[in-house]
């Protein structure tokens, strides 16, 4: 082997490095990372809710969701679950997975990343409530932007009729909402993270992720028996129900997220099923159910009435629903317009419950044609659900006139066929939901009679504090309604003995310090709407007239005129008395879902005591 | 030339067998051979691995490679794992250079749920930019590792320093310094931070004096041509037979480069010829490698030319705590480093994969390239031979 | 690729062929032809590179699948031939003469999944794991978790909590609604 001279000499160029500067970081400790490294945990905890997807999507499995004392503003509430993510530095790889899909933007790495501590249980901590030092440090690893998103932020847009399609004069009461197509409902459920904080606020508290579970995977039987395990009238619920859910869905928390379309899911879990009670029969199970000799009596066929003797059905206890009007269904038929809820709907649940051995006996009036005393005789028990039917007066100067009207009357009329005086201008007084229904079916009465819609709808309340679902406001809009919200009603104006308009103030509060309903009005912001019939609608109140005057001394009236139950939904004094619906909780028909299902088991505890 | 100098004579019937080839018989009880084990915790040793050998005098008869020492069980762990999972668990399979594992696990997930071609464009430059990085960081530790297998120590200081300053710039990219969990499903997790590429450039401008000066240090070096030219020679014929990818394969001039045969991300929109060699021993496979870092350098002032200003780093994808992949099976593969690597993906249907099987070039190259090139050659020589073969225990055990 | 699918079907009657990409198709040979095939695929068609093998238990029809992974590096693309073996003694014809890495593979296989490659050199030698004396754990029917519960020392102090089931514990405890919170509470 040769050597070359060269390469003997030329490595030796390396002791040119003799003379540079050492390139060594002096002190490593100090040293800063860079702005995005992932370092320790820190948590906003006032703002995170609690929802787990961090724990959910931990590939660790190094956070448990812990529950937080002691520590204010953190509570279990609707909302809220009130645990917080602690983190195991024995498992976690720092790979931030947790702050991507954080739904509320509260969890963040911090780029601090020295921490010494000689017992190795404190690398076990809770984010932002275990004080750190580098708590309050900003730079680090957040949830990045430029189109990274780990569920879909908007919801499924969903299809439905447009004004003035919708309230054309041939078919004006057609439902409007066309409900989601399967791909559409599927892309809808993949938005869930299953976190499960809605199933809380619900006042049925249903299994929320697990139905939406089941559209994922495409099982609606699996579906419809998650869903009749706390609520037997889906169909109903998919189209009207208040969902609460919805806004406290931890998908929607952020600004620019929408909720998650729960309802809507809902009705779409229900609509895939055909109305064949046979059908619905083997798939929940329910085909054979041995009887018992135990019989209850329902008051009134409302949601509560139905869910209840649907729960106590199931258990063998013969039934018996006593209605006053000559179909099932309460307000959800006689309230509630079928643009929004149409009967073959409500007919579809009923019909499953009637096929029960549910016995609906309907124009019976409780207190007239059979007193509640024969109903205790003949019966084991007695559930009352009968809701809020009578309108309230505004008692402005000119209500009492004939042209004045209960908006709650009006829509049993146009249920029943009876005849609705229609006329070319109308005012509405309210600005709740049913003020809205009433509005939107004077809109397409007037369509049909007139060719045209001339409806005010006004109320106290001013835009944004409208207790009526914004959607309802926004279509009543889109159907040619003015909503003038704002304005309190002073006095119906008369002409000749004529109805021809509605005085009103503006509003500027309504309540006063004490909290009290103590309206003040700018006098000099009058104006008047002109109507030639005017409907009230700011509320309802409850007829207890099938209380004979011997039961009303032996039960107890709480404010309003409620009558006051036990945690078992007993009156307190009769205890073969169970009240339910709108009359003790809501009003909506979710409430009245709920109560009746807790009733149900109350009076399944109540009749099995003796065993 | 010192035994002529001194004239000494040894009797060649006591030295060691003059070729030694696999059928050379050892009769253990012979007293002539001796069992070492090199490793599994030796400085010159690539990981943790250790090879069994059996010596005789300084040359080795047979040599066996033992692995296990880094055994967890990757694969099957991330068999129990979501989609989106996967990947932090995924790179702890190369630590060499980890981003490949992550484009992997990304690229076979959205071929198999059909989100292949919505990946955004802007995403796709920044995985070649850290794919590229990575290669870098690689080389600049391997290259003058090489010379540190020699005990020419210095080279590896200045490499590893350089590479540190990779490393800088991955922790301003990514978030981290070593693994970067920085490629997911659907796109990347970061934009290009401001000023990051007048960084770049000023760590390139010192790698290109680096490369200078460890021409200068090592292939200027009478010593290390000495010890590595004609040193485990890889022949044509030896990589197919033995499956020898990368730039093991190139130093025999079998010219194979995935990102030429079967490109992937924009490779067809950057100019680049892989280097080969005709030698096929260790000389020409560090040299190669010398090569592959300049043009790794240049690589990189190409994609940060050509990348978009801006763009989406994600596509939108299903729910990652929902997310079903339909049954079926891939292979996705790339050019590391060290050669082709391949990810073989199968799924069921399920939220899960069925089977993930990493393909690394290690597996062939620390086995049975190993096992055969170590025999006849002097023990000293073993870590260059390690060392040239880049093996990387890691991704045999998985 | 199509091309070449046809013919080998033509010989080897094919069970299933998924074109997966334009450069890789995946087929299924019956177990007594596959070593046929594959020589035919190494000698005939360039298909001289072998990537990988591999295997994947498909508990639930009782079959592993080996998967024999060929690259030819002319024709720049691949074909993954897949072979359905029993899982009940698993046994496949070794391939180890074809090529020098095969062996590995093979050893690999008999320890990962348990499957035989009888006349492989070296194949029952421990691979990655030594002294492993549960079934091989590679295959489904292996709990790594539970595996891992039984062999280490939880520290056992760590304790989680399903949102939905305390909120429930916490704001409305006394209404079980489903049937299964009732049993559960009892």
């Amino acid at each position: 082997m040769s050597f070359n001279l060269k390469d003997i000499l030329t490595p030796f160029t390396a002791w040119a490095n003799v003379v540079k500067d050492p390139v060594t970081i002096k002190d490593p400790f100090t040293r800063e990372a860079a702005p995005r490294y992932r370092g320790f945990h820190a948590n906003d905890v006032q703002v995170c809710i609690g929802c787990g997807s961090c724990e959910a999507i931990c590939e660790n499995q190094a956070i448990d969701l812990v529950p937080i004392e002691g520590v204010e503003g953190i509570e279990t509430k609707d909302g809220d679950s009130g645990l917080r993510p602690s983190v195991d530095y024995g498992r976690c790889c720092w790979c931030a997975l947790c702050v991507d899909i954080c739904t509320t933007d509260s969890l963040r790495l911090t780029n601090a990343y020295t921490w010494v501590d000689t017992d190795a249980d404190n690398f076990i901590f809770t984010p932002g409530v275990d004080k750190k030092e580098w708590d309050d440090k900003q730079e680090g690893w957040r949830k990045p932007q430029d189109g990274y998103e780990f569920y879909g932020k908007e919801r499924v847009h969903m299809e439905e009729m447009h004004s003035p399609e919708r309230i054309d004069p041939k078919d004006s009461f057609v439902e409007f909402i066309k409900g989601y197509s399967k791909e559409q409902a599927q892309q809808e459920a993949d938005r869930c993270v299953s976190c499960g904080i809605c199933t809380a606020t619900c006042p049925a508290h249903m299994g929320i992720p697990e139905y939406i579970k089941a559209i994922r995977n495409d099982d609606m039987e699996e579906g419809m028996r998650v869903l009749y395990e706390t609520n037997p009238l889906p169909e109903i619920c998919g189209r009207i129900c208040t969902h609460k859910c919805e806004d406290v869905c931890s998908v929607g928390f952020k600004d620019g997220s929408d909720a998650l379309s729960i309802r809507w899911l809902k009705r779409y879990i229900a609509d895939q099923i055909p109305a064949d009670t046979n059908q619905y029969k083997d798939m929940l199970g329910t085909g054979d159910i041995a009887k018992n000799d135990k019989k209850i009596a329902f008051i009134g066929s409302g949601p509560a009435s139905l869910s209840a003797a649907y729960y106590l059905a199931l258990l063998g206890y013969n039934c018996t629903i006593f209605e006053k009007l000559p179909e099932a269904g309460g307000m959800m038929r006689y309230g509630i317009p079928s643009y929004r809820l149409p009967y073959d709907q409500i007919n579809k649940d009923v019909d499953y419950i009637v096929s029960l051995g549910v016995e609906m006996k309907y124009n019976v009036n409780i207190g007239t044609d059979i007193t509640l005393e024969q109903l205790n005789t003949d019966f084991d028990a007695v559930y009352a659900g009968t809701g809020l039917h009578l309108g309230r007066s505004t008692r402005i100067p000119g209500s009492e006139h004939a042209n004045v009207y209960q908006s709650v009357d009006l829509l049993r009329d146009i249920v029943t066929g009876a005849e609705v005086p229609v006329e070319k201008k109308v005012v509405v007084i309210g600005g709740g939901n049913v003020a809205m229904d009433i509005t939107r079916s004077m809109a397409r009465l007037q369509m049909e009679k007139y060719g045209e819609v001339n409806v005010i709808a006004t109320s106290l309340e001013d835009e944004e504090h409208m207790p009526a679902d914004r959607e309802e406001v926004v279509e009543a809009r889109e159907e040619n309604c003015e909503i003038n919200p704002g304005y309190g009603p002073q006095e119906v104006v008369l002409k000749d003995g004529k109805v021809v308009g509605l005085k009103v103030w503006k509003c500027l509060s309504i309540f006063d310090e004490t909290g009290a309903f103590n309206p003040k009005y700018d006098e000099s912001d009058e104006r008047i709407f002109e109507g030639d019939m005017v409907i009230e609608s700011i509320g309802q109140g409850m007829d207890l007239s099938y209380l004979s005057e011997e039961i009303k001394t032996k039960i107890e009236f709480g404010p309003r005129g409620r009558i006051v139950v036990n945690e078992d939904w007993q009156a307190k004094g009769l205890p073969w008395l169970f009240i339910g619906g709108d009359i003790i909780e809501g009003p909506d028909v979710i409430h009245g879902i709920a109560n009746g299902h807790r009733g149900a088991m109350a009076i399944d505890q109540f009749l099995n005591q003796g065993r | 030339m010192i035994n002529k100098f001194l004239g000494f004579k040894p009797d060649e019937k006591l030295l060691p067998h003059k070729t030694v080839t696999a059928d050379t018989e050892i009769d253990l009880s012979s007293h002539k051979y001796q069992k070492i084990w090199l490793g599994p915790n030796h400085p010159g040793v690539t990981g943790n691995m250790a090879v069994e050998l059996t010596v005789q005098g300084n040359t080795i008869m047979r040599a066996k490679t033992h692995v296990g020492y880094l055994h967890r069980g990757f694969e099957k762990l991330i068999e129990r794992r979501l989609f989106v999972q996967g990947f932090p668990t995924s790179i702890r399979m190369c630590v060499a250079e980890p981003d490949t594992n992550e484009y992997f696990i990304a690229r076979a997930t959205e071929e198999l749920s059909g989100y292949a071609d919505a990946v955004p464009d802007y995403a796709n430059w920044l995985r070649m930019l850290s794919l590229e990085m990575a290669r870098l960081q690689g080389l600049l530790r391997g290259v003058p590792g090489q010379g540190g297998t020699f005990a020419l120590g210095i080279g590896v200081q200045w490499g590893v320093y350089l590479r540190d300053l990779i490393l800088d710039r991955f922790e301003e990219l990514t978030g981290a310094r070593v693994y970067h969990m920085y490629i997911i499903a659907g796109g990347v997790r970061g934009n290009l931070p401001a000023g990051f590429k007048a960084r770049m450039e000023d760590n390139l401008r010192d790698i290109d004096d680096f490369i200078i000066k460890i021409k200068k240090l090592m292939f200027d070096n009478s010593v290390f041509k000495t010890r590595a030219k004609g040193l485990a020679v890889i022949t044509p014929d030896m990589v197919d037979k033995f499956g020898i990818v990368g730039t093991n394969a190139r130093c025999c001039g079998v010219k194979r480069d995935v990102r030429k045969d079967n490109p992937y991300l924009f490779y067809e929109k950057l100019d680049f010829d892989p280097p080969t060699a005709t030698d096929g021993d260790v000389y020409s496979r560090t040299w190669i490698r010398w090569q592959e870092l300049i043009q790794t350098v240049d690589l990189i002032r190409q994609i940060m030319a050509k990348m978009p200003e801006k763009g989406d780093i994600r596509c939108q994808m299903p729910n990652v705590l929902n997310w079903k992949i339909p049954k079926g099976e891939t292979y996705v593969r790339l050019e590391s480093g060290r050669g082709e690597m391949g990810m073989y993906y199968v799924t069921d249907g399920s939220d899960k994969p069925r089977r993930i099987n990493l393909r690394g070039p290690s597996y062939n190259h620390a086995i049975s390239v190993l096992e055969h090139m170590l025999i006849g050659v002097d023990v000293a020589d073993v870590h260059a031979i390690m060392v040239s073969l880049q093996t990387c225990p890691p991704e045999i055990e998985r | 690729m199509k091309e070449l699918i046809e013919k080998l079907n033509s010989k080897y009657d094919l069970q299933e062929i998924v074109y997966q990409r334009d450069n890789l198709a995946f087929t299924a040979i019956r177990k007594e032809n596959a070593i046929d095939a594959i020589t035919y695929l190494r000698d005939y068609e360039e298909f001289t590179h072998l990537v990988m093998m591999s295997c994947v238990d498909w508990i639930e029809d009782g079959k592993f699948q080996l998967l024999y992974l060929l690259n030819s590096p002319e024709k720049k693309c691949d074909i993954g031939i897949k072979v359905y073996i029993d899982r009940e003694n698993p046994e496949m014809f070794s391939a180890h003469h074809l090529w020098k890495s095969v062996w590995t593979y093979q050893r690999e296989l008999k320890e990962f999944y348990g499957i035989d490659f009888p006349g492989s050199p070296r194949v029952n030698d421990d691979f990655v794991v030594e002294g492993w004396e549960e079934i091989p754990f590679m295959r489904r029917d292996f709990d790594t978790h539970e595996y891992a519960e039984k062999t280490y020392f939880p520290r056992g102090n760590r304790k989680t909590n399903d949102p939905a089931e305390y909120m429930r514990k916490k704001l409305y405890p006394n209404q079980p609604v489903t049937a299964k919170q009732r049993k559960d509470d009892k």
